[in-house]
């Protein structure tokens, strides 16, 4: 088991005859992804990488049974495209594309809302479940196969996440990372809920990132979960000095606690186990893990 | 990317909403003229241009500017060029902009409005709900500040959920009609700047806007008495016309250079280590050990997620040419971000300015293993380690050494 992507999900990518995209499809190709076709508007009928290209989603999904979406596509394009996954009932869209306008997103929660497609990012490096399927640019070659979710804002702690659960000799499940844009769209929640109801996952590392309430949220649904995982918490931030401030939204939505410290101090209270540093976790896993044996 | 008050009013002006009459003034003898232009009378008022809060609070850090905060009140006309000349060019500090403070370069001359009552009005987007949302709260004369109501009493503020496409609905409206208890006829002037905020909110993509305060005069007319906007970076491709209010006095030159190329850059006080990351959190984390080790960062390079080779050489040089910086430590994790690229812009940029600082490098992921060659057969005196907390201790260490 995993969660959201194992070797049986067959996957589109949007965007696919883009270079960057090229560049990724073809490593997880060579990874052993199930990567089924593409889809660039306009393209339709063409081959790329050895994989048939369509003009929509809806085309894709009727010939290949696609039922997941990675997008490449330029930031321009991603409300569009996120609209047609939506309206092909698509289960999962992993969206690469960075620099998504703020509007533009608040417009593709719109589309989403109510909807059964699970939206993660835009900006993340991905999804990757070691061994069977990489979504997105995880770099690879770090990962191992193992008992350890993590989920993350941060894209580059994700990878000194991993590298921790291989030195603790446990590698990974599951890793996602969620984007650290202003909107996103899967939050820590729902991947606490999945990696708690799947028998592969024993610990979770949890990895925040300054700004937004979305630990505050994570923790507080933690406490309240009837079955739930040990969860490693790890934010960064509290060297950070003064930041200079323009107006008083700000504090009024976050109620002015901002600082890495109050988050720390929410995940503690709700029962996770926050490192002061990242290259604790690896110790701390395996006391997790001997706790559990 | 924000803008000053004066740009704000504009903008919300074109919405409808109204505004004092104001002008704005680079030297003292056109602040004189722009009093004129906006009103026969005084009083006037002379509000810095910079872009932060609590203005009035604030303090010059020049003598010549006298005692007085950000925001004068001026009753004659000839008092207008004195007061004027002492706050233009000076540096007004304020609760929101840090010790350094920021540089006043221009005054907004606006004729006095005299309001019967004052309220804080802004939108805001609700990050968890992904709403934009409608802030209120009232200001009671030697009443609490927005800013310590914010903090001890939320449940004083009045947060609505908006509807993307309508805005606010008719009884959203009655609702903070009744929650600032407004005569019933001001009605007609709430929901005419409600709505006038909510357009210029979504036509021109920004993430915040604040009226504070909003004032209502004894006939009921409501209008901005100060004003604040915030506009999303990811979408100033769209709105060519808000990108060049850009005021680059508000950024410091390596900053705005960084951000040319478009990376982050940011500089603190204190410290003597430069870091280059791929990533905030990845820079959090290295400020954060640097710390637990007793020193300091003085500046911070994320290069993001970047590709072009010659981009990340430019950044790099920002960093080596920082005269405060006395170490480099290199933090990259590749993922879209290869390796290689960091690699060879190091090289380029030493080549170019010159190493003269110790410098420690790590790599992990992408094409990791080509970008240690790379630096290898450089030939440059730098170290390469494997993790992130043996490479602060060797700089600190190789700091020392070389003093």
């Amino acid at each position: 088991m995993s969660i959201l992507a194992n070797k049986n999900t067959r996957v589109l990518i949007q965007g696919i005859t883009g270079t960057q995209a090229s560049f990724h499809v073809r490593r997880s190709l060579d990874y052993g992804t199930n990567i089924v076709g593409g889809v660039t508007p306009g393209k339709g009928g063409q081959e790329h990488l050895g994989l048939p290209v369509f003009n929509t989603v809806k085309e894709a999904i009727e010939a290949t049974g696609a039922n997941a979406s990675v997008l490449f596509v330029p930031a321009t394009a991603v409300k569009s495209a996120v609209r047609e996954d939506a309206e092909a009932g698509l289960e999962l869209a992993v969206c690469i594309s960075d620099n998504v306008p703020v509007r533009d997103m608040l417009e593709i929660k719109n589309i989403l809302r109510g909807g059964k497609t699970i939206f993660v990012g835009p900006n993340t490096p991905g999804i990757i479940t070691p061994g069977e399927a990489r979504l997105g640019i995880f770099p690879e070659n770090i990962h191992r196969k193992g008992k350890v979710g993590i989920v993350s804002r941060s894209s580059t702690l994700t990878y000194e996440a991993v590298l921790e659960t291989n030195r603790a000799g446990l590698g990974q499940s599951t890793v996602i990372g969620l984007g650290d844009d202003m909107l996103i769209g899967m939050d820590y929640i729902e991947a606490l809920e999945r990696f708690s109801a799947d028998d592969e996952t024993e610990a979770v590392i949890l990895i925040g990132q300054l700004g937004g309430r979305f630990e505050e949220m994570a923790a507080e649904h933690y406490k309240n979960m009837t079955r739930k995982k040990p969860v490693l918490a790890f934010v960064a931030g509290n060297a950070m000095p003064f930041g200079h401030k323009m107006g008083y939204a700000g504090d009024i939505m976050s109620g002015g606690k901002v600082s890495a410290l109050d988050k720390q101090n929410c995940m503690r209270e709700a029962g996770m186990t926050v490192v002061e540093k990242i290259n604790q976790i690896h110790e701390e896993l395996q006391k997790i893990q001997r706790l559990y044996a | 990317m924000n803008i000053h008050e004066y740009q704000a009013k504009k903008i919300l002006n074109r919405y409808g909403i109204y505004i004092p009459r104001g002008k704005i003034a680079y030297t003292p003898n056109e602040a004189k003229k722009s009093a004129i232009h906006v009103s026969m009378r005084g009083p006037w008022m002379l509000k810095a241009q910079i872009q932060s809060g609590a203005r009035a609070k604030g303090h010059f850090l020049e003598a010549k500017a006298g005692s007085k905060g950000g925001i004068r009140q001026v009753k004659r006309r000839r008092d207008i060029a004195v007061e004027a000349e002492k706050m233009l060019g000076a540096t007004l500090c304020t609760p929101q902009t840090g010790p350094k403070g920021k540089f006043v370069s221009r005054i907004y001359v606006e004729a006095f409005q005299k309001v019967e009552k004052k309220f804080y009005i802004g939108l805001v987007i609700n990050r968890l709900e992904a709403k934009i949302t409608l802030l209120v709260a009232k200001i009671e004369d030697k009443g609490k500040d927005i800013a310590v109501i914010a903090v001890e009493n939320p449940e004083k503020i009045l947060k609505l959920p908006l509807d993307l496409e309508q805005g606010a609905s008719k009884e959203q409206i009655a609702q903070v009609r009744q929650f600032l208890n407004l005569e019933e006829f001001s009605i007609r002037h709430l929901s005419r700047m409600i709505n006038g905020m909510h357009r210029a909110f979504v036509e021109n993509d920004a993430t915040m806007i604040e009226i504070n305060p909003a004032g209502v005069t004894r006939r009921g007319q409501i209008l901005a008495l100060d004003a604040k906007m915030s506009f999303d970076d990811k979408a100033l491709f769209r709105h060519p016309e808000i990108k060049q209010l850009q005021d680059e006095y508000e950024q410091d030159d390596r900053t705005l250079r960084a951000g040319k190329f478009g990376f982050q850059y940011q500089e603190f006080d204190g410290g003597n280590i430069g870091c280059i990351v791929n990533g905030d959190g990845i820079a959090l984390t290295a400020m954060d050990l640097i710390s637990s080790k007793g020193q300091g960062t003085t500046c911070f390079l994320n290069v993001k997620g970047g590709v072009d080779k010659d981009k990340i050489a430019a950044g790099i040089k920002i960093i080596m040419t920082n005269p405060k910086v006395e170490g480099i430590l290199i933090n990259i994790l590749g993922g879209f971000l290869r390796c290689n690229l960091i690699a060879d812009g190091i090289v380029a940029a030493a080549s170019e300015v010159g190493l003269n600082v110790p410098l420690v490098v790590r790599f992990e992921g992408t094409n990791k293993d080509e970008a240690r060659e790379i630096l290898q057969s450089s030939k440059l005196p730098l170290i390469i380690t494997d993790n992130m907390e043996d490479s602060v201790d060797k700089l600190i260490q190789a700091i020392e050494e070389s003093e």
